[in-house]
C-alpha cells in the first residue's frame, strides 16, 4: 500500500469526509403531492434535487473523486400516499428496485452523450407515457453531467489537474483508459445510490474492466504497480458513503463484486485483474467491496490459494460459487446459456444475471421444520409407514411454496429511471426496469433443512423402525419441550445420526427434501410470468422461523434457533469439517440454485504457517470438485471467539486449531476456550 | 481380524505430516510425560469423559439407570441435559476403521496428504497398527511415535510407513526418566537403527519450558541426529498452555512440575548449525 492510499484510508476510516453532511430540508413529498406528480416524475425530480444539493468534495490526494454529502434522501410520498400504495400492493422491502447487477460497461464504453443519442433516436412515435419515461432519462443525464461539471470546477479550484482532465471527458464521452473507466463507474454507482436504489451490486468487474487495464499495460500508459494503486483507491471509494446506505446492519449494503468464472467463450475468466482485486481486498481489509470468487472443477490450486490468503484476513470473503453447479442449474430454470454463464451474485448469495435480470431472489422463505411440524401433528398417529410421513412433508412443502407466492401478488416497485438506463433494453423498450425485464423470477429461501432432516431421521428410527417410541409419546414430548423426558431428549440430541456427521442416511433425506422443494416450485409462475427458484439460503429467517415454533423431534428445544443458511444443526456432534463438506455437497444442488452457501468458520490459526494456506485451498478445491454449490468460509479471530463465548448458538460451527488438530470451539471446556483466547501471546510463532 | 482401542479420529489435521490428513489416535501409552496434552490417551481402556456445557447439578446421571453400557462407570450416559457425559475410547476392527477413513480418500490424496496414526503410543498395539497400515494402503500413512516400543516392531513399522515421526524429548537419561517415567535408552537405540535404515523420518521435539528447551538439550539432540541422512527435518513443538485443559474431564489433576507459564525457548539454531532444517509448528 502506498502512503497516498494509506492516508486516504485513514481519512475515510476516521470519517473525516463526513463531517459536513447536508440535509435536504424541503418537504419534497408534500410538494410532489400538491403538484400531482407520478412516481416516475418524483424519482427524476428528486434525483435532480439531490445531485444539485451535492457539494463537490475532493479528499486530499484523491484521484477517483465523488463523495456523498447529502445525508439522506427526502421522502417521495406523503405518509398517506405511501399507506395507500401499500394497501393495494405487495411492496418488496423498501419498495425500491434493489439487488440487481446493472450493465455498467455499455455506458462506460460509450459515454452519456452516446446514451442520450440512443434515447433521442427512440423518441419518435412514442406514446405519452414512453415519452415521459425517455424524457426522464434525459433529465437524469443532464443532472449527472451537471454535478460532474461542478466536480470539475472543484478539481480546478483545488489544483487537482488530473481529476480536472478526466472530468473533461467523463461521463459525457466513453472511457479510454482504466483510470477513466474507474471514475466513470464511480459516477454511475454514486448516482444509483443517490436515486434511491440499494444493494447496487458491482457484478463481474474483472471481466468488463479488463480491456481498459490490458490496453493501458500494453501501451505502457500504466505500470502494474500504478494500476494496483488506482484499484486500491477505487476499492476505498466503496467505503466512503456506505454508512449512509440503507441495510439491516451497516455493511449489509450489497456492494458485491464477482471475480473469475467462465467467459462467454467457455474459457476460464480468471485474469490479471481478478488477482489484483483479491490482493487489493487482502491489503485494504475493508468490508467493501464484498468479494465472490467463481470457480469450477478445473480451477487451479493457485487460485484457491489466493482466495485462502484473503479468507485468512477474517473478512469472510471470498465467497465461492461453483460454475459447474450454478450454470447448469440456472440454465434448467430457463436462463439462456450465455446469461447463465454470465451470472453474478446479489447482495448476499443469490445468483442473478447482469443487465437482464429483474429477479427478486429473496421474496420469501419456506421453513422446512415448520412444514414437518405441521405434517407430524397432522399425520404421525395415522401414518402406516415412514414413506407416508415423508409424502405428507412433501405435500406441506408444496402448499407452503404456493402460499408464499400468493402472498406476494400485485407487486409494485418504485420506478428507477437512472437504473433503467443501465439495464439492457429499457431504452429501446421505452420501459422502466421496475416493470420487469427479460428475467422476472422470484426466489424462495429454505430454512432449517438440517433441523428437518435430523427430525425426520429421528421419527424414522424411533417411531417406525425400532417402534421404541409411540407416535403419541413423541408428539407429547415435542409439545411439552421434552419435560420429564430426559432420556429421550438425550437420545434425540446426541445419539442419533445428524446431517453432517459423515453418515449417508441424512444426506439421502436432505436430497429428498431439496428435491421436494425444487419440484414444489417447478410449475409455479409469478404474475410477471417468471418462475420461482428454490434456494438453500436462510437470511435472518432462521431465527424468525425458529422463534415461531416450539421444540422439534431432533431434540432442538423451544427457543433454540435453526442453523443459518445451509449448515448442520447447532448441537450436532460432528467428526469435523471434512464430514460436513461431504454431506453438504452430497445432494444434487443444481435443482435448488437460488443460492445459499454452506457456511463455516475456521479459526485464523488454521491458516498459520506457510503450508497451511495450500492445505485449506486443497480442501476448498475438493468441496468444489464434489459438487458443492457455494461456500462461505470465515476465518475468525479473538473478537469472534469472545462473541462465541457470549453467544455460542451464533457460532456453532466455529472451528479452532488447538495446535495440530482442530476442534469445535463450543465443544471445548470454558477453560480451553479461555486458553485459546489468551494464546495471542504466541502469535509470533 | 485385528481390533484396536482408539480415542479419537480427527479430520483436517494440518500439522501431522504433509497435505491434509486424518489423524487416528490409538489409546494407551507406556510413558507418563509430565506435559502430556492427551491424558485421555494414556490408559488402554474406555474411560468416562465429562466435558462441555456446565453441569447443572441435576443429579439425573446418578440415579442408577440399569443400562448395561453405563454399569462400568456408575453414571448414566444417556440422560445428561447438557450432554456432558461420554465414553472416551472404543474398540474398532482395522478393516472397518480403514474403510471409514478411505471414504475421504479423494480429499486426502488430492492434497498430497493421508493418514497419521498417533496416540497414545501406537506401538503398544502392534498387531492392530500393522493391520491398519496395510488396510489403509494406498493412502499415504505416517506414524507418529515416542519411539518407546519393541525394536522389531519399531523396525517393521518404519519399513512399512511412508513417513515416521519420532519424538525426541530429552537426551539426558536421568532427566528423561524423571520427565516421562522411563529411560531414553530403548528410544535412542530404536532411533539409531532408524537412522541407519535409510527410511525417511521427521524428529519432533516438544519445547517444554526449562525442561526440554534448554540450549544444552537442543544442542545434544542436534548432535545425536546429525549423522542421519534420512532425517527430513526437525519439527519444534512449543509447549502449549492448553496442555492441562483435558485432565479434569477424565478425573485427573494436572500438576506440571515446570514453569508452565513461561514461554518456551524457540531456537532452531543448534540444528541449523549442523545443516538440519528446523521448523516451528
Amino acid at each position: 500500500m502506498t502512503d497516498r492510499i494509506a492516508s486516504l484510508k485513514d481519512y475515510i476510516v476516521s470519517k473525516k469526509h463526513q463531517l459536513n453532511l447536508r440535509d435536504i430540508e424541503t418537504d419534497l413529498a408534500g410538494d410532489f403531492s400538491r403538484r400531482g406528480l407520478s412516481a416516475r416524475e418524483r424519482m427524476v425530480e428528486r434525483l435532480e434535487t439531490v445531485l444539485a444539493t451535492e457539494q463537490p468534495f475532493i479528499l486530499p490526494g484523491e484521484r477517483i473523486v465523488y463523495t456523498r454529502t447529502v445525508r439522506s434522501l427526502p421522502e417521495l410520498f406523503t405518509a398517506g400516499e405511501w399507506a395507500e400504495i401499500r394497501s393495494g400492493h405487495y411492496i418488496h422491502e423498501l419498495g425500491y428496485v434493489s439487488n440487481l447487477t446493472p450493465r455498467y460497461a455499455h455506458t462506460i464504453a460509450g459515454g452519456l452523450e452516446k446514451r442520450r443519442g440512443e434515447i433521442l433516436a427512440a423518441l419518435p412515435g412514442c406514446s405519452g407515457e414512453e415519452t415521459g419515461f425517455l424524457g426522464g432519462l434525459l433529465r437524469a443525464i443532464d443532472a449527472v453531467e451537471g454535478l460532474a461539471d461542478r466536480y470539475r470546477d472543484e478539481a480546478l479550484r483545488r489544483g487537482n489537474e488530473e481529476a480536472y482532465d478526466v472530468l473533461g471527458r467523463i461521463p459525457r464521452e466513453g472511457a479510454r483508459t482504466f483510470r477513466e473507466a474507474l471514475q466513470f463507474f464511480r459516477i454511475l454507482h454514486f448516482t444509483l445510490w443517490a436515486e434511491g436504489e440499494y444493494h447496487n451490486t458491482v457484478g463481474r468487474f474483472d471481466q468488463y474492466m479488463l480491456p481498459y487495464l490490458e490496453a493501458d499495460l500494453e501501451a505502457g500508459r500504466l505500470s502494474r504497480g500504478a494500476a494496483f494503486e488506482l484499484l486500491e483507491e477505487f476499492f476505498l471509494s466503496f467505503n466512503k458513503d456506505s454508512s449512509l446506505y440503507p441495510g439491516v446492519q451497516q455493511g449489509d449494503n450489497g456492494q458485491s463484486m464477482v471475480l473469475g468464472g467462465r467467459r462467454a467463450d467457455g474459457k476460464d475468466g480468471f485474469n490479471v485483474l481478478s488477482a489484483m482485486c483479491l490482493e487489493a481486498s487482502r491489503e485494504l481489509k475493508l468490508i467493501d467491496p464484498k468479494i465472490n470468487l467463481r470457480v469450477d472443477g478445473g480451477t487451479p490450486l493457485s487460485v484457491y490459494e489466493m482466495g485462502t490468503l484473503l479468507t485468512k484476513e477474517g473478512l469472510g470473503f471470498p465467497q465461492y460459487a461453483n460454475d459447474d453447479v450454478v450454470i447448469p442449474g440456472l440454465t434448467a430454470l430457463g436462463y439462456g446459456p450465455e446469461d447463465a454463464a454470465d451470472y453474478s451474485v446479489a447482495a448476499c448469495w443469490e445468483f442473478i444475471v447482469p443487465g437482464r435480470g429483474m429477479d427478486i431472489p429473496n421474496v420469501g422463505a419456506m421453513s422446512f421444520p415448520a412444514v414437518l411440524d405441521a405434517a407430524m401433528k397432522d399425520r404421525l398417529r395415522e401414518a402406516a409407514d415412514f414413506e407416508e410421513m415423508l409424502r405428507a412433508v412433501e405435500d406441506g412443502i408444496r402448499a407452503s411454496c404456493a402460499a408464499i407466492l400468493s402472498g406476494v401478488s400485485r407487486l409494485w416497485m418504485i420506478p428507477a429511471p437512472f437504473l433503467s438506463l443501465l439495464m439492457d433494453g429499457c431504452v429501446e423498450g421505452k420501459r422502466d426496469v421496475s416493470l420487469g425485464l427479460r428475467y422476472n423470477n422470484y426466489g424462495i429461501h429454505g430454512t432449517g433443512l438440517a433441523t428437518a432432516v435430523d427430525s425426520l431421521l429421528a421419527i424414522e428410527k424411533l417411531v417406525f423402525d425400532e417402534r421404541s417410541v409411540a407416535p403419541g409419546v413423541l408428539l407429547e414430548a415435542v409439545a411439552s419441550d421434552f419435560q420429564g423426558r430426559g432420556e429421550l431428549l438425550h437420545r434425540l440430541r446426541y445419539e442419533l445420526p445428524k446431517l453432517g456427521d459423515g453418515s449417508a442416511e441424512p444426506v439421502r433425506l436432505a436430497e429428498r427434501l431439496l428435491d421436494a422443494f425444487a419440484s414444489a416450485v417447478k410449475g409455479l409462475r409469478n404474475e410477471r410470468g417468471g418462475c420461482v427458484r428454490a434456494g438453500t439460503g436462510s437470511a435472518m429467517y432462521y431465527l424468525w422461523h425458529a422463534a415461531r415454533m416450539g421444540a422439534s423431534p431432533d431434540g432442538r428445544r423451544a427457543g433454540e434457533p435453526f442453523p443459518a443458511n445451509f449448515s448442520p444443526s447447532l448441537f450436532a456432534r460432528l467428526p469435523g469439517p471434512v464430514s460436513v463438506m461431504k454431506a453438504f455437497s452430497g445432494p444434487d444442488l443444481k435443482k435448488t440454485i437460488n443460492g445459499g452457501p454452506l457456511t463455516m468458520e475456521f479459526h485464523d490459526s488454521l491458516f498459520r504457517g506457510g503450508e497451511s494456506v495450500g492445505k485449506v485451498a486443497s480442501l476448498i478445491r475438493w468441496f468444489v470438485g464434489r459438487g458443492g454449490h457455494q461456500l462461505q468460509l470465515n476465518a475468525v479471530n479473538r473478537d469472534t471467539l469472545l462473541d462465541a463465548q457470549a453467544h455460542p448458538e451464533a457460532h456453532a460451527q466455529l472451528i479452532v486449531r488447538v495446535w495440530g488438530w482442530s476442534a469445535y470451539f463450543n465443544r471445548l471446556d470454558r477453560e480451553y476456550q479461555d486458553h485459546i483466547l489468551s494464546r495471542r501471546e504466541y502469535a509470533a510463532l | 481380524m485385528e481390533t484396536g482401542i482408539l480415542f479419537d479420529v480427527k479430520e483436517l489435521s494440518v500439522n501431522d505430516g504433509p497435505g491434509l490428513r486424518t489423524s487416528v489416535f490409538l489409546k494407551g501409552c507406556p510413558l507418563r510425560c509430565i506435559w502430556c496434552h492427551n491424558p485421555e490417551g494414556l490408559l488402554p481402556r474406555p474411560q468416562l469423559m465429562e466435558s462441555g456445557a456446565p453441569c447443572l447439578g441435576c443429579g439425573a446421571c446418578r440415579g442408577g439407570c440399569g443400562h448395561a453400557d453405563c454399569r462400568p462407570f456408575g453414571r448414566c450416559l444417556h440422560v445428561c441435559p447438557q450432554g456432558r457425559l461420554r465414553v472416551c475410547g472404543w474398540r474398532e476392527e482395522a478393516g472397518a476403521l480403514a474403510a471409514r477413513i478411505r471414504e475421504q480418500e479423494s480429499l486426502l490424496a488430492s492434497s498430497g496428504g493421508g493418514v497419521t496414526l498417533t496416540g497414545g503410543e501406537p506401538l503398544l498395539q502392534g498387531g492392530f497398527l500393522l493391520a491398519l497400515m496395510a488396510e489403509l494402503k494406498p493412502l499415504h500413512v505416517a506414524v507418529e511415535t515416542s519411539g518407546c516400543g519393541d525394536p522389531d516392531l519399531f523396525g517393521e513399522v518404519a519399513r512399512r510407513a511412508d513417513l515416521l515421526m519420532v519424538d525426541l524429548k530429552q537426551m539426558d537419561d536421568g532427566v528423561h526418566r524423571r520427565l516421562t517415567g522411563a529411560g531414553n535408552g530403548p528410544i535412542l537405540s530404536n532411533l539409531s537403527r532408524l537412522m541407519a535404515s535409510g527410511r525417511p523420518f521427521i524428529a519432533r521435539i516438544p519445547l517444554i519450558p526449562g525442561v526440554t528447551d534448554t540450549p544444552e538439550n537442543l544442542r545434544e539432540t542436534a548432535r545425536f541426529l546429525s549423522p542421519a541422512r534420512n532425517l527430513l527435518r526437525v519439527e519444534l513443538m512449543p509447549y502449549n498452555r492448553l496442555a492441562g485443559a483435558k485432565y479434569a474431564s477424565v478425573g485427573m489433576e494436572y500438576r506440571p512440575e515446570f514453569g508452565a507459564s513461561h514461554p518456551p525457548n524457540i531456537d532452531g539454531s543448534p540444528f541449523e548449525a549442523r545443516g538440519i532444517e528446523a521448523v516451528v509448528l
